[in-house]
């Protein structure tokens, strides 16, 4: 009753492993830790090649965080932009030699279904990766006067401190930074069409690094 | 689907994914009846939608939202309490029916569980086939003939939506409403047996046979026997005394390999069949008995 597999056919699953293993690898070149001095720590994403980061409004708040590399080295950050209303923050870096910015993919074109990584440090656990499928796409109010802000859930598993990191496409590309997490399985991410929209306000030029 | 040399393989499983959840979602629907959150169900035929019994609190004017937004009334055609499951009428020609899939869930088996509980669009999750088991208790005291177990997420009012393969062929109905705690899908064979009696009658009459059973293979010699391909049938290693089977002449040993002229090959295909509409029927069953196959005539009881 069972056939024999082809190959091909036994290779495929250690090419995907492969391929995401290597995504992974670039991915972490972009990736940076928040610490904002009091909870925790959360995430961010090198955007550009000009040292602009990206994260959550509410990983940094009211201060100016500390951002580390993956290896724990420190960056001098200097805080460009809080929009609490889309639950994001704008920072600066020195860009470090070493790292490099991730590049963005338009989050308008997404399928549902289509497969996406979650980079972040859940638990303070640096650099952790976790992975599903884009779960449903929809709006929802941030803050009780918000207004509606486009969002990507996902069933990839999140926690705290996956904030502010990136949620990556099948190709490596950023389409959206995980923002929160609903009824405890379903993570939330802004689309990287509006961070980058926020970007071109803030800092009024072309969002960087987007491959529209 | 093949690597291809041009196509790096993560982005061919991320695309099939997403063809998958368009070609199912076109047949998931919004039903909408029941007090708290809606749940979904699947178009299986022209104008029948296929859900969970426990998220249908009525049994007419219930509301079920196509996915482009149309919105229809149906009537509840028939329910299943024991299963878990309903059929609703609605006079309408949905847009696409959801394909089922050929062959049974496979443990590992890549799964996305499809759910439309709200208007904004289709849901899913992804996961993999956790356990294909044999009859389980439900909590209404019924037997529900086989389940699937999976590790996709069951998000709120995924109940009556379509568990889908890799290709976004049903494979099962997802439900919470059959074991606490846990969401399990129900097998698209047995859902749609079942389906098929609701239609007819409003209900669900099932078969006895009186038998315990286990596949085994059949021997190559004795495949040609049989008349048509088939490697493996049920192996009788129980027979109830005064049982339907008890008095066709069924013995302990018999390789059941056939019901009124299909293949059994496995449990399910049996407990498909005693699903179907066989009580108080005289059925026709072929066994290999020491190596000769032979026909017997049973009539089926009711499973109480």
């Amino acid at each position: 009753m069972k056939m024999k597999a082809s190959p091909d056919e036994l290779r495929f699953p250690s090419q995907l492993s492969d391929q995401i293993d290597a995504l992974c690898k670039r991915a972490y070149q972009s990736l940076v830790v928040c610490h904002n001095g009091k909870h925790g720590a959360g995430a961010g994403v090198i955007w550009g090649d000009e040292g602009l980061v990206v994260t959550n409004y509410h990983v940094i708040r009211r201060s100016t965080p500390r951002i580390s590399l993956l290896d724990g080295r420190e960056q001098k950050a200097e805080v460009i932009a809080r929009a609490r209303q889309l639950d994001l923050a704008l920072l600066k870096i020195e860009m470090p030699a070493d790292q490099a910015a991730v590049s963005a993919a338009d989050s308008r074109q997404l399928r549902i279904g289509q497969f996406v990584l979650a980079l972040g440090h859940p638990w303070g656990q640096i650099g952790s990766l976790s992975a599903g499928i884009i779960s449903s796409l929809g709006s929802i109010k941030l803050g009780w006067r918000g207004r509606k802000v486009p969002v990507i859930r996902t069933d990839a598993r999140l926690a705290p401190g996956n904030s502010g990191g990136p949620l990556l496409d099948a190709g490596g590309r950023v389409i959206g930074i995980n923002s929160m997490i609903m009824g405890g399985d379903l993570g939330v991410a802004i689309p990287s069409h509006v961070v980058a929209d926020f970007i071109r306000q803030e800092i009024g030029q072309q969002s960087p690094a987007l491959e529209f | 689907m093949s690597p291809n040399e041009n196509e790096p393989v993560l982005s061919m499983l991320s695309n099939a994914m997403a063809d998958a959840v368009e070609k199912a979602a076109a047949g998931t629907v919004l039903v909408n009846a029941r007090r708290r959150f809606p749940a979904s169900g699947v178009a299986f035929a022209p104008g029948l939608v296929l859900t969970a019994s426990h998220v249908v609190e009525k049994d007419e004017d219930i509301p079920v939202v196509f996915p482009d937004g149309d919105q229809v009334k149906g009537v509840l055609a028939g329910r299943d309490p024991s299963s878990d499951l309903a059929v609703i009428r609605i006079e309408s020609e949905l847009p696409a029916l959801v394909e089922s899939s050929p062959g049974a869930a496979r443990v590992g088996q890549l799964v996305l569980a499809l759910g439309r509980p709200t208007e904004e669009g289709i849901q899913a999750s992804l996961g993999v086939v956790s356990a294909v088991r044999g009859p389980v208790q439900t909590r209404r005291g019924g037997l529900l003939e086989g389940h699937i177990r999976t590790d996709a997420i069951p998000y709120p009012g995924f109940s009556g939506g379509p568990l889908v393969d890799a290709s976004g062929r049903m494979l099962g109905l997802n439900t919470s409403g059959l074991t606490r705690g846990a969401s399990l899908a129900i097998p698209v064979k047995i859902a749609l047996q079942i389906a098929e009696s609701l239609v007819k009658h409003g209900s669900v009459r099932r078969g006895y046979l009186g038998v315990r059973s286990q596949p085994v293979e059949i021997p190559t010699s004795q495949q040609a026997g049989l008349g048509r391909q088939q490697a493996s049938g049920l192996l009788l290693v129980g027979v109830e005394s005064d049982s339907p089977a008890a008095e066709a002449g069924l013995m302990v040993g018999d390789i059941l390999t056939g019901f009124a002229g299909e293949p059994v090959s496995d449990p399910d295909d049996l407990i498909a069949r005693l699903a179907g509409e066989v009580v108080d029927k005289k059925v026709r069953l072929e066994v290999l008995r020491a190596g000769q196959q032979q026909e017997l005539t049973v009539t089926i009881g009711e499973r109480k």
